[in-house]
């Protein structure tokens, strides 16, 4: 496997996601650039990272859900 | 098993902090019935928006009297929304078919939610602190304060190029399952 590869993999399984024009999340940029495999390995390590992140977090929350709170929030904000 | 429409209520009248309780248990259900599209759609983005989508719809919501009403709504959404997306970006019209029928049949198995897990907490918390140096640098920014950053910007934060940060984060996850498998939890079927 390449470095290259390898680092667009691990950019896809981050939580983070850019804002679409209707203000909800889209898909990483990283992830267009990934073949099916990639794509289906980035997803297994997201399965795998949202646990530990999970059960690292006092209210048993990943990053998935820590950011869609405070897309909640920012909208009730807006 | 839990009932995560025991939150309902309370979601419906818009408490977040019962929104997030049922996030707990009902998010990584939700992602693993998308397994199937992951070579297709970004799954991470589908999740996000099914959960907003939940969000929305809850307070309208009529439970049937089965548990986890809003969990089986949830996944339900979620289905339709990788459909959707599959359809956008012109995937094949059999592969969405077939991709389709599967997570249908899939839906249609009993939808539990995730049970928190003290002894993998404990155990975790052991392996995390064990880290040193930048791969704990690097973990720590993914896991840090909101709202999430792309990871380019968590480099700078830390002195690192990109693909350096990236590095590290994969170096520190590895470090972390392998310190896991020596205590007998194998991080890859916990998420299951």
């Amino acid at each position: 496997m390449s470095a290259e590869r390898d680092a667009l993999v691990e950019e896809v399984v981050s939580a983070w996601r850019p804002t679409g024009g209707e203000g909800g999340p889209r898909s990483h940029p990283a992830w267009h650039d990934l073949d099916a495999s990639g794509r289906a390995e980035a997803y297994e390590l997201s399965v795998r990272q949202r646990a530990l992140e999970a059960a690292l977090d006092p209210r048993g929350l990943s990053s998935t859900a820590r950011a869609v709170l405070a897309r909640i929030q920012g909208r009730r904000e807006g | 098993m839990s009932d995560l429409d025991q939150h309902l209520p309370a979601i419906a009248a818009g408490d977040a902090e019962a929104f997030a309780a049922w996030l707990a248990g009902a998010e990584p259900r939700i992602r693993l019935s998308l397994s199937r599209f992951a070579a297709h759609v970004d799954v991470e983005a589908v999740v996000q928006e099914t959960l907003l989508r939940v969000w929305q719809v809850a307070p309208r919501f009529e439970p049937d009297g089965r548990a986890n009403g809003l969990l089986r709504l949830g996944v339900r959404i979620a289905r339709n929304q990788a459909i959707s997306e599959l359809r956008r970006r012109r995937v094949p019209v059999a592969t969405t078919e077939a991709l389709a029928r599967a997570a249908e049949d899939s839906a249609c198995l009993a939808v539990e939610p995730v049970e928190p897990d003290p002894a993998l907490r404990a155990a975790l918390n052991q392996c995390v602190e064990q880290l040193k140096g930048p791969p704990k640098r690097a973990l720590a920014q993914r896991l840090g304060e909101l709202p999430l950053r792309p990871d380019r910007e968590l480099a700078e934060r830390v002195g690192m190029s990109l693909n350096t940060f990236l590095q590290n984060v994969r170096r520190a996850r590895k470090a972390v399952e392998t310190c896991l498998a020596r205590a007998g939890v194998r991080l890859a079927e916990v998420a299951r």
